[in-house]
């Protein structure tokens, strides 16, 4: 009869329950898509670049498995508080103590298991097309990568029943050491926080030296190495928490007493967010992280992928290189947004290949200049007698003839020796493209077309095309992993601040109903709580790009020079943040929803 | 009597439900009018109508047919922000449950209906720290709702209800939740400011030694008036055995 009663209670808020279903079936599915390329050794060891990160991979599962306890503790408040007015009824009506306890501690556990389960067929189906759709969007190839990953599965639902198993022991405890009054009248009461000066000065200092340690920890990570990772970790954790602690509070409290609190429903609202916020300061603290992590992680991923082609096309100086090129490759090599084109005729004969001296005239061949260092400089072109010196022994010259064990050596004929010189004669066009990146596709298919042609010698690569392929083989799974995290860290990062916000509905509900009896038009209203939720989102966001530009530091090793971490970020935070201003206004559209008072109901 | 009328209720009529579902009938045909500085008591017992009336003369409900014109203003014809602005500017409320917001000090709370008019906050302050003189609530305006007790919290609901001026202040139930002191002190409290700022009160409820502080007390059954009582000269006690005995009788 009771487990009736139950079930009735649950199927009353199924709307609450999808939520708290979704949100858990969300985080368990990024958890297995995670744990799947964290596990999976075949993947790992396939992608060589990419063994470098699984240590990054470690710690990002570490982190997850935090944020998992974290989220589930609060799924299982927000649980609790819907069910616990029902349950003190039951206890009212004369259930006993043992009875409703074991209905609690099944439905928790029902829930979590069903959630887990969704959660890791929903991550298989993502692994298998989300992956998939990441690897084809951005040209690459990773072996090994399976959506089916057997210890990837048991780790997932180990870990999420295990949570589960240890919420609903809570709960139980919970539920019956609370008085049956107290689970009915639980009506969500806004405590007013006590604030004491000093302890906020101290909190304050202590925060931003955390984050000091923590940022110069990321920029330090030549030296540090590893433990740079858990180190900013910890210490970025603690101090956004403590500075949010000092800072957010004080500032709502300075503005109250200003008379722009007594404007409208200014005051209203610096209410809510006031205690709003210290409630919501773990939470916060944990959405900046994410929000930091997941833009970090696109920057770096996007960052790999615009950076590859620029730092490649500073390689040599041709982009890429056909021989005697047939009807459907000129066709192709037209279509390249050209910068520079060279044709020269060859004539290979023995070990040497001979070049007419009036083509080299004509059209002189490009040198790329370089720095001390071996920075790359601009493209220039040498003088006829110059080139005879020195260009004549670039190696991007020597490539555009390659013997089966090396180049050809090269030697410069007058138009009339040239004319009569024996040999096989070979033509060969040289292409430089104004952007590498713009003409991919077609120098893809180009290049498609030579090497099937010509069987070229292995480790030889010609032309900076034939480089980016090279740095794309080793960078391309940074790239990858960069972009993956992103996206599910911003999953993560959405689901969890958008839950514990509606969560926060039902007892808003009241207030705005008040507000509506007093006579507070529907415009100032919306505006209220788009305010109020804004600065809720506001608040990690700040913090976590901020985080971001420190946190760049770290892969300075990584993207060495030409190639700056920092480089272009813009485009990719307008992005980013354009894609988490529709979940802040996902969220403010179920607020509305929620809170606002209908004006047909008394 | 003063002639100047506050409130004007005719032919009143509610009806819940759709037309094609079972349908029932909250109020029947009601016709009253409050004048300027009167204090009125609606008395019925539950399920009578009497919420219901209160929540067409305070626009939180329209009336399926008639009319409700207060100070003037005829509320079955306004609209959207109209409504809220009536409401924020001609009526100040007391309810059963306090209505107060536990985020917001007393002082803000007080303070609300004059921050949405605009008013400018050297003038909102002086308002409040008057009303909150006159109503002995000066040393409670820094305390948050949770701090105080019943008889104080309901004691900042009605500053907040008469901050602003209002053409009339309702109350429903205002001491349902109180105990018999403080419930005592908010009505002659009440009485207080109908008497000094001449401020009409309706008051709903169907506890007869509330309904005593009125002038005049109309006893509503099944939607309709059944009966009216007026207190002229009486003392508050002899007007208070009136009322049982009357509520001794209406009932039957």
């Amino acid at each position: 009869m009771l487990g009736k009663l139950a079930l009735a209670g649950i199927k009353n808020r199924r709307r609450d329950y999808l939520v708290l279903l979704a949100g858990l079936t969300m985080s368990a599915a990024i958890f297995y898509m995670f744990a799947n390329l964290a596990t999976n050794q075949a993947f790992i060891k396939a992608n060589g670049a990419i063994s470098s990160a699984s240590a990054v991979f470690g710690f990002g599962a570490v982190l997850l498995i935090l944020i998992t306890v974290v989220y589930i503790m609060y799924a299982n408040s927000f649980l609790l508080s819907m069910r616990q007015h029902d349950y003190g009824l039951f206890m009212m009506l004369g259930a006993t103590r043992k009875r409703v306890g074991e209905l609690v501690f099944l439905e928790t556990l029902i829930l979590g298991t069903v959630a887990t389960a969704i959660g890791i067929a929903l991550g298989l189906l993502m692994s298998k097309f989300l992956v998939g759709f990441l690897l084809n969007a951005l040209g690459l190839h990773l072996s090994h990568l399976t959506a089916v990953y057997l210890p990837a599965i048991v780790a997932t639902a180990l870990l999420y029943v295990g949570l589960f198993i240890l919420a609903s022991l809570f709960n139980l405890v919970r539920l019956t050491r609370t008085t049956v009054l107290k689970l009915l009248h639980s009506d969500e009461l806004a405590n007013q926080p006590k604030v004491n000066p000093v302890r906020q000065l101290i909190q304050g200092v202590l925060g931003i030296v955390f984050l000091a340690i923590g940022y110069w920890a990321m920029a330090a990570i030549t030296d540090l190495e590893l433990t740079a990772i858990p180190l900013a970790l910890v210490t970025i954790t603690l101090g956004t928490y403590l500075l949010f602690r000092a800072t957010i509070l004080t500032i709502i409290r300075a503005l109250r007493r200003t008379s722009w609190a007594k404007k409208r429903l200014n005051g209203f609202l610096l209410g809510q967010l006031n205690f709003r916020v210290h409630n919501y300061t773990r939470m916060l603290t944990i959405v900046s992280l994410l929000f930091a992590m997941a833009l970090g992680a696109i920057t770096v991923g996007s960052g790999y992928h615009r950076q590859l082609p620029l730092m490649a096309e500073k390689t040599g100086t041709y982009t890429i290189a056909v021989h005697d090129a047939n009807a459907h490759e000129q066709k192709l090599i037209d279509q390249l947004d050209s910068a520079y084109t060279a044709t020269y005729t060859q004539k290979r004969q023995g070990k040497t290949v001979y070049y007419n001296a009036a083509e080299l005239k004509r059209q002189p061949v490009e040198q790329r200049a370089y720095t001390k260092t071996g920075m790359a400089k601009h493209v220039s072109r040498q003088s006829f007698s110059e080139f005879k010196k020195s260009g004549i022994k670039d190696l991007d010259f020597l490539s555009l003839a390659l013997g089966k064990v090396g180049p050809y050596t090269p030697k410069i004929l007058s138009a009339a020796q040239f004319k009569r010189q024996a040999g096989q004669t070979v033509t060969v066009t040289t292409v430089r493209v104004k952007h590498l990146a713009a003409d991919l596709p077609t120098l893809k298919r180009l290049n498609r077309l030579e090497t099937a042609r010509f069987s070229q010698p292995a480790q030889m690569t010609v032309g900076n095309y034939q480089n980016f392929v090279l740095v794309l083989g080793i960078f391309g799974g940074l790239e990858f992993i960069g972009y993956f995290l992103g996206i599910a860290f911003l999953a993560m990062l959405a689901s969890c601040l958008m839950f514990k916000i509606l969560s926060g509905a039902p007892g808003d509900q009241r207030r705005y109903r008040m507000l509506y009896k007093v006579g507070v038009r529907h415009g100032l209203m919306r505006h209220g709580i788009a305010k109020e939720i804004g600065i809720l989102f506001l608040i990690p966001g700040i913090m976590g790009i901020i985080d971001v530009l420190f946190g760049l530091q770290m892969f300075k090793p990584l993207m060495a020079a030409p190639m700056s971490p920092y480089q272009g970020i813009g485009w990719t935070f307008l992005i980013f943040i354009g894609l988490y201003a529709i979940y802040y206004l996902i969220t403010l559209g179920l607020y509305w929803r929620i809170v606002l008072p209908k004006s047909t109901d008394a | 009597m003063t002639t100047n009328t506050v409130v004007s209720v005719s032919d009143l009529e509610k009806t819940y439900g759709k037309p094609n579902e079972r349908q029932y009938t909250a109020l029947k045909g009601l016709n009253f009018t409050v004048a300027a500085g009167e204090f009125v008591g609606i008395m019925g017992a539950s399920g009578s109508g009497k919420t219901t009336l209160l929540n067409m003369l305070s626009t939180l409900d329209t009336p399926t047919k008639g009319n409700v014109v207060v100070n003037g203003h005829d509320v079955t014809q306004m609209r959207g922000n109209q409504l809220a602005d009536f409401r924020a500017q001609e009526v100040g409320f007391i309810f059963q449950d306090f209505n107060l917001l536990e985020s917001l000090t007393a002082e803000e709370n007080i303070g609300l209906p004059l921050a949405l008019k605009g008013t400018p906050s050297k003038v909102m302050d002086q308002a409040i720290h008057e009303v909150a003189e006159t109503l002995s609530i000066a040393d409670l305006l820094q305390k948050y709702p949770a701090e105080l007790s019943g008889g104080q919290k309901q004691r900042v609901a009605a500053a907040r209800a008469i901050v602003h001026h209002p053409a009339i202040l309702m109350g429903d139930e205002p001491t349902g939740a109180l105990d018999s002191t403080s419930a005592r002190e908010l009505l002659d409290l009440l009485t207080t400011i109908n008497e000094r700022q001449q401020m009409s009160v309706l008051l709903v409820t169907h506890d007869p030694f509330s309904a005593s502080f009125c002038q005049r007390i109309l006893f509503i059954k099944d939607g309709q008036i059944g009966s009216e009582l007026r207190r002229g000269d009486q003392d508050r006690r002899e007007f208070y055995q009136q009322v049982l005995n009357e509520l001794g009788t209406f009932n039957e």
